[in-house]
């Protein structure tokens, strides 16, 4: 991906929430949106 | 459920992504073009992407059984389930508890209503198989399970099949099985595993799989721009190259690591599941890792297998416990393909990750003779009884 570029993630738990988060890390200047429908999600 | 975290504490918080500059947005994706490459949600709005990556994980499967639906049927997912479970014990103050299904989430919740609780329950739990935890052990290693389980006071119905849960003004009473004995029950736990959620991925008219959305080992789908990881995808098992579920938190986190990596432009594939998982009940803890020995005849090998009991601690060390492990070797290729471990302490369990650790490194039978881990009175048993080197002599012994 490239500067600029817009990465959306749909779902937020065991995959979701990583990849947004090392995605921004490895690509600073993406733009990451995370869009999940529950309020918040539970993590075994 | 064990009420020794808070709900806040075990969830992902949004200020972890927000902080990190990540925009969060709670709202239901509802439709993706992937034509026009934008994404809308139920409340309107509508997202451009570039890349797109779905994690829509899973949802606990409800078997279509009678009374499934009633007032007192609980599955445990998720964080609001737990919430009302507690609610619904706290209000009603149920005292028989059936759970179906004896997979590890029946049996963590089941001896920890019974560790909390003692004397308040009579708690049954009613499985389809043959024994307790039968996708992780073998006959041999389940059966000194149920012995420990039956002697803290929780019932073991297994070879037994649900007809119907009962009815009575409104709400579960009973548990009534195919051979006709009813079961009393004033609450009723189903888990019995989970179904991937696919609907939108599949109104995307992505390539489906039997088991979740299909992707290559780099998560990527069968649209170019759009990845997936997690319960929603099909996965490979390492071991039999075979498509499986795999929906476990451990390759959900890693494949969406590796799906991030692979927008940034590595070339890292994901090796397949060996669908390593762990449960404690009271103060027993369970580990397993790739295939049984039943499973892996299900799957074709020959097998050579070794079981092997240690001590958490050198002999001379206050508080050693045992523990066993037992390993399956492919007879073939003499391949390490299988692992599991029964123990009454939890740092041997954690040998388990050392057995995963062997078969995606495809190490051998004559490869482990000569493994020696590190060693210390009072944190491993002593090198002569090192059980993954004493089980590889035993199936070399066996191969002689």
């Amino acid at each position: 991906m490239q500067k600029g570029d817009r990465l959306i993630v749909v779902g937020c738990s065991g995959a979701g929430g990583p990849a947004a988060m090392r995605a921004k890390k490895l690509m600073p200047e993406v733009d990451v949106t995370v869009i999940r429908k529950e309020k918040e999600f539970i993590v075994r | 459920m064990a009420g020794l975290a808070a709900p806040e504490s075990i969830v992902v918080p949004d200020k972890n992504l927000e902080n990190a500059g990540i925009s969060v947005v709670v709202d239901e994706v509802v439709q993706v073009d992937t034509a026009q490459k934008q994404v809308r949600t139920a409340g309107g709005k509508t997202f451009p992407y570039d890349k797109l990556f779905l994690a829509t994980g899973s949802r606990a499967f409800i078997p279509p059984i009678e009374g499934s639906s009633l007032n007192g049927v609980f599955a445990l997912r998720g964080l609001p389930d737990a919430v009302n479970i507690k609610a619904f014990l706290a209000e009603q103050s149920p005292r028989n508890i059936v759970l179906v299904g004896a997979g590890f989430i029946s049996m963590e919740v089941a001896s920890l209503l019974v560790a909390q609780n003692p004397g308040v329950y009579n708690v049954t739990v009613v499985e389809f198989l043959d024994r307790p935890l039968p996708l992780m052990l073998d006959a041999d290693m389940a059966g000194p399970v149920r012995e420990y389980l039956e002697s803290k006071g929780i019932r073991l119905l297994t070879g037994r099949a649900v007809e119907k849960i009962v009815e009575s003004d409104g709400r579960a009473s009973g548990v009534q099985l195919k051979d006709g004995e009813e079961i009393p029950a004033d609450m009723v736990f189903i888990n019995v595993g989970v179904r991937p959620n696919v609907e939108l991925a599949e109104a995307m008219g992505l390539e489906m799989g039997k088991l979740g959305i299909k992707v290559n080992e780099y998560q990527e789908t069968s649209d170019p721009d759009i990845l997936a990881g997690g319960d929603c995808v099909e996965k490979m098992n390492f071991i039999t190259g075979k498509p499986d579920a795999g929906r476990l938190r451990g390759p959900a986190v890693m494949q969406g690591r590796l799906a991030a990596k692979r927008l940034a432009g590595y070339d890292i594939k994901f090796p397949g599941v060996v669908n390593a998982g762990g449960c404690q009940m009271f103060d027993m803890v369970v580990a397993s890792t790739g295939l049984t020995e039943e499973a892996a005849a299900r799957e074709g090998f020959e097998t050579v297998c070794a079981a092997v009991d240690s001590r958490s601690k050198h002999g001379m060390i206050p508080g050693v416990t045992p523990w066993r492990i037992k390993l399956v070797f492919d007879k073939k290729t003499q391949k390490l393909i299988g692992g599991q471990i029964v123990s009454h302490a939890i740092a041997p369990a954690r040998e388990i990750d050392a057995v995963t650790a062997f078969i995606l490194g495809g190490k051998t039978i004559p490869e482990l003779t000569t493994f020696t881990s590190a060693c210390n009175p009072d944190i491993s048993s002593e090198p002569s009884m090192e059980p993954i080197t004493i089980a590889a002599e035993q199936a070399l012994d066996k191969l002689r």
